[in-house]
Parts: structure tokens; C-alpha cells; sequence
């Protein structure tokens, strides 16, 4: 294999495609699409109207029923004088949503309450009314029983939980698994949409110099394996410097921000002295209380994205060589496709209990690996020999798919005119 | 020391066996033409030639070398499915293409800014080549293949989709290359286009070879007995000849292949009867007479019905 053919197909790679305004547009508009994302996430979740379902009670002990409506007036309405009829024929008519009767008995004995409704409302809606009536029966027995003031404050006490870290070293420190929890899921999906994105610019490249017909041409002066090796090193440059721009961009927002912050709230109060307006500075960053990633964490990162790009880079290198044109590659996608979306499943789990069985060995899996490690890196405290593990199987993977690869692409770049089915592949990987 | 030597090569590809135990030799300085019908084999042979595919067993040498990286830097080729990035400029592709053909990119931008020249494209250095025509693409193309200066030229169906203008370039250019000493092999199923141009041939058909030599001493062995007619008037004369294949008929011409040693004047004769003669002569056979002859005729329309079978 000659490095210096490698390295001018390389070059080739970069410069044409840092150049482009496809890179220039992708570089701005992914994290702004990426924002808009979050923001719109967080709209919903903060926007959504809760639509009221009006729920009928007919509470023959006549005490729960004014509870329930301290709770919520607009979905509990009294019908205690109206027949079981009248209520059923009002949920038919859609006048309420479902009703409830309470007995006697459900208070002194533990008689579970029916709940008739329409069907609509989901879980939301269920859990609120589950939820409400037990508090409420409960107060209710609490006042039967006449137990003293301290008693009934006892139960309607929370005591919180504040958690802190105690690390190796013996410290104890602040815990942020809330806000590392979203970091490494977002650092998860990065890797998810970065592997996506650049195996797909690998696979149109190869696709375009099949279409193109360059491809004999360039055969005839670089090995297939060159090729190959030189495309996927290209892109991988360019995935770089992209990550390299937004990380400095990011970094130099968050540099900015805080003073940015602190003049805005300068400017609301009178002039002040220079050592007042340090103090809001420190204010400000106490208030937005964003914890500090450590590089060590940017460095795995990095790491499990550049191996993961490359295990799969091949793969989409290969999967080109094999389609006659982009709309081929529907069907020959799908093993690349499928152990991706696996790892997106069990990225959701990893956040949620990282060090559960599914989420280790996931995170040891080299298909999955990439995605599901990085985020337990981030939440959890992850045993040395995980990582190494991870990464040594990554890497023997990653020879495993190159080799393949490099079988399928050699045929794959010179067979024109028809999009090759899997048995094609089985024959040019044995051949 | 042969410029290519190709001994006894095999490829397969699955149940096809495109290539099947095919020897020559090219001389250095020498046109040689790699003829035959679609699908013989000619293409796949290049592509061993240029170490684009392996050959299954035999042996190709270049200047004695096996083939392989050393060799593709002396080697120009043009394949017949061309094409270029059509999102590069001009002069950034050609020195892309030259650079991998082992130039350094000072050299390559002294030649790249020659040849441009010569072929008053050098406007069109900064252009992207999505930009330019048909005609003008072609142009590139063939910089592309010659820039590098190597001594072998190896052009793959090099007419086929070429406007008059660029075919007759090419041609200027081959003959050019021929006469600075290089040695060119090109392939083409359009026997009757390159007849002028080869000095040595190769046919081909079926994956095998089954006439290879020099053209002039092919042609003499064949003999000066094909009949050029032609004629004003009555064809029917034509169908009633018989031990006689003709070629190329049309309403006043026919090329005129005499198969048992007959007397030409004994045609003349009887086309002289039917029909006012306007031409007779007495020729060697035309490549597609020779081809057709050598393969027989039998075995063509044999192969004819295969393929529209399939």
C-alpha cells in the first residue's frame, strides 16, 4: 500500500469538500438545528395546555368530594344528587368525561373505587385521578381517626434526599447526574447523528464517482484498499475540523456568556463600583450553576466517535460500491441501519440506569459501543477495564469490517449498470 | 523485450469465463488494435493490463516488470466509461490525476498548462467541469490520460461517443504519440473505423483469441479477392451469385467476398448484364471480412441469436 497515493486521494477529499458550501452551510446550520431541537423539546414540554377532563363524583359520605375539589375545582364537579343514570347518560353525551362513586365503605374499608369513563385522557389523566383520590381518602381517614395536628403534619411531610459524590480520592463533591445525565445522552445522540452523517457522505462519494465514471479512471493509478483508506481519512478529517469548530465555538459562548449576563443586569441597577460588578459576575455564575465537563470526558468522547466512525465508515463505503445509484442503497442499508437503531434503543436505558446489565454489555458491544459507552462514561462511574475492553473490541472490529469492506468496494467501484443483492456481496467477499 | 506481453491469462467472473487463456505481444511503436464484438472480452483484458483486476492465472509484464504499481505509472488509459469530478475545476483535477500518476506538482502544472494550451483550453483551468460541453469534457479527458508523458497509451473503445471534432483529435494524437515512439493499444468493436490507424491486431471473440499478427501480412494472407462494385441499376444480380459472401450492401454498392477461387471478371461479367458498372476493384478483405472469416459466419449468427435471446 503506498502512503502517498493514500494521501493524495486524502487531500482530494478535504480540500474538495471543506471548500463547498455544503460543509460551510452543514458547519452553521447542524447546531443551530440541533438548538431548535432542544428548544422545541422544551416548548413542548413547558407549552402543552392540559386539557381538563371534568370528572363526575357522587360521594354519598359528602366529605371527600369538597377535598378533591381543593385539589383541582375544574375537573372534580359534585353530582352526589344525581343517579348513577344521569351520570352515564352525561359521559354518553360527552357532557363528562367519566365518573366516580364513593361509598362508605371505601373510606372504613379498603373497597378499591371505579372509575367509568369515556376512554379519553391517557395516562395523564389516570395517574392525576389515582393520585387524587388517594390523597384524598387518606386525609379523609386521617380526620376520622382524630389524630392530633403533628400527627396529620408527619404525614404530609417530604423530606428531600441531596445527593453528593464521594469520589477516590476521598472528596465529596457536588452530584450532577441530572446534568450529566443530559450531557451524556446528548453526547450519545451526537455520536448516533455524526456516524449517519458521515458514512452517508462517504457513501455518496463513492455512489458519485461510480455515477461520475471517474472511478476506472482513478483505478487505474490507486489500489482499491488506497482508495478506500484515503476517502475514509478524508472525511474523517473534515468530521473533525467540524467538531473542532463547534467545540471552540462553544466553548468561546460559554467564555462570553457570563459577562454578556452580568452587563445585562449591570445596566438595570445604577452605576456601581468595579468590585460590585465582579460580585455579579460570581452571582450570575453561582445562579446559572452549569457544572464543568472534564476534558477527560471530551477526550472519550472524541475518542469512541472517531471509532466509531470508522468502524461503520467502511461499511458505508462498501454499501456505495455496491449501489448504481443513491435510491439503491434502501435495502443494503439495513444492516448498517439496524445495530445503529439498537444502540439508539439502549442509549434511552443507558441514561436512565447506566450501570444496568443492558447498558454494560451494550456499552461492550462494538456496534453499540460508540453511543451507549460515551453516556455512561458521563452519568456513571465506569471500571477502567470497561473502557479498555470497549475499545479493544472496537478495534479488532473495525479490522473485521475494513477487511470486508475492502472485498466488497474493490468489485463493488467496477461493476456499473446494476445494484448488487446480498448474494452478489457473499460471492465478491469469497472471491 | 516486448512493450506488453500477455501470456496465457484467465479470468472468470462467477460462471462466465470472460477471458479465456488469451497470449500477444505489443512492440514498442506500434498501433495495436484489440478487436472484437461487444462482449469479448477486450475490456476485461484492459482492465488486467492496467492491474485494475487480477488475472485468475497467467502472467502480464510491462518493459519485462509484472504488472502492478510500478507499471500503472507508465501506462495512459482511457477507459470507455469515462468521466471526470464535475464538481472540480479543470486544472485542480488534472493535477489530482496527474499527481496520482506519480508527478510532482510542479512537473504536473508545467504539462497541465502545455497541453491546455495546445488544445486552447486554457481558459477553462478555473472552470468547473460540470460547467463545460460534451466536446469539451472529452478534451480534458484526454489530457487527463496523456498528461502524465507515459510510454504506454491504452484507450478502451477511444471513438465511441466522440463528436467528429474530438474523433478526429484522437486520431491526430495517436498518430502524433506513435510517431515520438510510444506504443498504443486500443480496443473497438468498429472494425472498419481503426483499419487505417493499427499496425498490429489482435481479434477476439468469445474471450479468446483467434487471430493475432501483424495487420499487413493478415491481410495479404488472405488475398486480393474481395470485389468492390459499384453499380447503377438492378441489384437482383447479387442474390444470384453464389460461393460469394457480401458485405456492406446497399442500392449502388457492395463489397464482394469471393469464397471458392472463382474468376472475379466471371462477376464482372454478370454484373455487367443486370447493371451499369460505375467501379470494379479488386481488393484485399476489409477487417470485418477478415474477422467475420476467421470466426465464421456460422458461429456469429449463432452468437447474433444468443444475444437477442438474452
Amino acid at each position: 500500500m503506498s502512503w502517498r497515493q493514500t494521501f493524495l486521494v486524502l487531500k482530494r477529499e478535504y480540500i474538495t469538500r471543506v471548500k463547498s458550501k455544503g460543509f460551510i452551510w452543514a458547519t452553521i446550520l447542524v447546531p443551530v438545528g440541533f438548538a431548535l431541537l432542544i428548544g422545541v423539546g422544551i416548548f413542548i414540554a413547558v407549552w402543552d395546555s392540559e386539557i381538563t377532563y371534568s370528572l363526575g363524583v357522587s360521594d354519598e359520605t359528602g366529605q371527600i368530594v369538597s377535598t378533591l375539589q381543593d385539589f383541582d375545582s375544574e375537573r372534580y364537579v359534585d353530582y352526589s344528587d344525581l343517579p348513577v343514570d344521569s351520570l352515564r347518560a352525561m359521559v354518553l353525551r360527552d357532557e363528562i368525561n367519566g365518573y366516580i362513586i364513593i361509598t362508605e365503605e371505601n373510606i372504613t374499608e379498603d373497597r378499591p373505587l371505579e372509575l367509568i369513563y369515556s376512554g379519553s385522557g391517557g395516562m395523564q389523566f389516570l395517574t392525576a385521578v389515582r393520585s387524587d383520590f388517594r390523597e384524598a381518602i387518606r386525609q379523609e381517614r386521617l380526620v376520622r381517626a382524630e389524630v392530633g395536628e403533628d400527627v396529620r403534619s408527619i404525614f404530609e411531610s417530604s423530606v428531600a434526599v441531596e445527593s453528593r459524590r464521594l469520589s477516590r480520592e476521598g472528596e465529596e463533591r457536588e452530584d450532577d447526574t441530572e446534568f450529566f445525565s443530559m450531557v451524556g445522552f446528548f453526547m450519545g445522540i451526537i455520536i448516533f447523528g455524526a456516524i449517519f452523517g458521515y458514512g452517508g457522505y462517504i457513501m455518496r462519494g463513492v455512489i458519485e464517482e461510480k455515477t461520475n465514471r471517474i472511478i476506472e479512471v482513478i483505478a487505474s493509478s490507486v489500489r482499491p484498499i488506497e482508495l478506500l483508506t484515503g476517502k475514509m481519512a478524508g472525511v474523517g478529517a473534515i468530521a473533525i475540523t467540524q467538531f473542532a469548530i463547534w467545540i471552540l465555538a462553544l466553548t468561546g459562548l460559554t467564555a462570553i456568556s457570563g459577562p454578556i449576563a452580568a452587563a445585562f443586569m449591570g445596566d438595570a441597577t445604577p452605576p456601581q463600583m468595579p468590585d460590585e460588578m465582579a460580585a455579579t459576575e460570581a452571582d450570575i455564575n453561582t445562579l446559572l450553576n452549569i457544572p464543568t465537563i472534564e476534558t477527560s470526558l471530551i477526550v472519550y468522547f472524541i475518542v469512541f466517535f472517531l471509532l466509531g466512525y470508522l468502524l461503520y465508515s467502511s461499511l458505508f463505503a462498501a454499501v456505495g460500491s455496491a449501489a448504481d445509484s443513491e435510491t439503491d442503497t434502501q435495502q443494503l442499508m439495513l444492516p448498517i441501519t439496524a445495530p445503529i437503531m439498537i444502540a439508539y434503543i439502549i442509549l434511552f436505558h443507558a441514561m436512565r440506569s447506566p450501570d444496568s446489565t443492558i447498558s454494560v454489555v451494550g456499552s461492550l458491544i462494538p456496534f453499540f459501543a460508540p453511543i451507549v459507552m460515551v453516556t455512561r462514561i458521563a452519568i456513571t462511574e465506569v471500571p477502567f477495564w470497561q473502557i479498555g475492553l470497549s475499545i479493544s473490541l472496537m478495534l479488532l472490529t473495525f479490522v473485521g469490517t475494513m477487511w470486508l469492506s475492502a472485498r466488497i468496494y474493490k468489485v463493488g467501484i467496477l461493476s456499473y449498470g446494476k445494484t448488487a443483492s446480498f448474494k452478489d456481496l457473499f460471492k465478491w467477499i469469497r472471491q | 523485450m516486448k512493450t506488453i506481453s500477455v501470456e496465457n491469462i484467465n479470468k472468470s467472473f462467477g460462471d462466465t469465463h470472460a477471458v479465456r487463456d488469451v497470449s500477444f505481444e505489443v512492440e514498442k511503436g506500434r498501433i495495436f488494435g484489440l478487436l472484437g464484438p461487444n462482449g469479448a472480452g477486450k475490456t476485461t483484458t484492459i482492465r488486467m493490463i492496467n492491474y485494475i483486476t487480477l488475472p485468475d492465472t497467467g502472467s502480464i509484464r510491462i518493459n519485462g516488470i509484472s504488472v502492478g504499481q510500478k507499471t500503472q505509472k507508465m501506462i495512459g488509459y482511457m477507459p470507455e466509461e469515462r468521466g471526470l469530478y464535475k464538481k472540480m475545476k479543470v486544472g485542480e483535477q488534472l493535477m489530482y490525476l496527474a499527481q496520482l500518476k506519480g508527478l510532482s506538482s510542479e512537473d504536473a502544472r508545467e504539462k497541465i498548462r502545455y497541453w491546455l494550451k495546445r488544445f486552447n483550453a486554457y481558459d477553462w483551468h478555473s472552470k468547473v467541469v460540470g460547467e463545460l460541453s460534451k466536446g469539451m469534457s472529452q478534451k480534458i479527458q484526454f489530457i487527463a490520460t496523456i498528461v502524465h508523458d507515459p510510454e504506454i497509451y491504452i484507450f478502451d473503445e477511444p471513438f465511441s461517443g466522440l463528436d467528429p471534432i474530438n474523433s478526429e483529435l484522437l486520431k491526430e494524437i495517436i498518430i502524433e504519440l506513435k510517431e515520438s515512439g510510444k506504443t498504443i493499444l486500443f480496443s473497438t468493436h468498429r472494425m472498419e473505423q481503426v483499419e487505417q490507424m493499427c499496425d498490429d491486431i489482435c481479434l477476439f471473440n468469445n474471450g479468446k483469441v483467434v487471430l493475432t499478427g501483424n495487420l499487413r501480412e493478415i491481410k495479404k494472407n488472405f488475398g486480393k479477392n474481395t470485389v468492390l462494385l459499384e453499380f447503377q441499376g438492378d441489384s437482383k444480380f447479387l442474390d444470384e451469385l453464389s460461393e460469394v459472401r457480401i458485405n456492406n450492401r446497399s442500392t449502388n454498392f457492395a463489397e464482394i467476398r469471393i469464397l471458392d477461387g472463382q474468376d472475379p471478371q466471371e462477376i464482372l461479367r454478370k454484373a455487367m448484364q443486370a447493371s451499369e458498372i460505375h467501379k470494379f476493384q479488386l481488393v484485399e478483405p476489409s477487417l470485418n471480412e477478415i474477422f467475420i472469416s476467421t470466426v465464421g459466419e456460422d458461429n456469429i449468427k449463432k452468437q447474433q441469436e444468443e444475444a437477442l435471446k438474452a
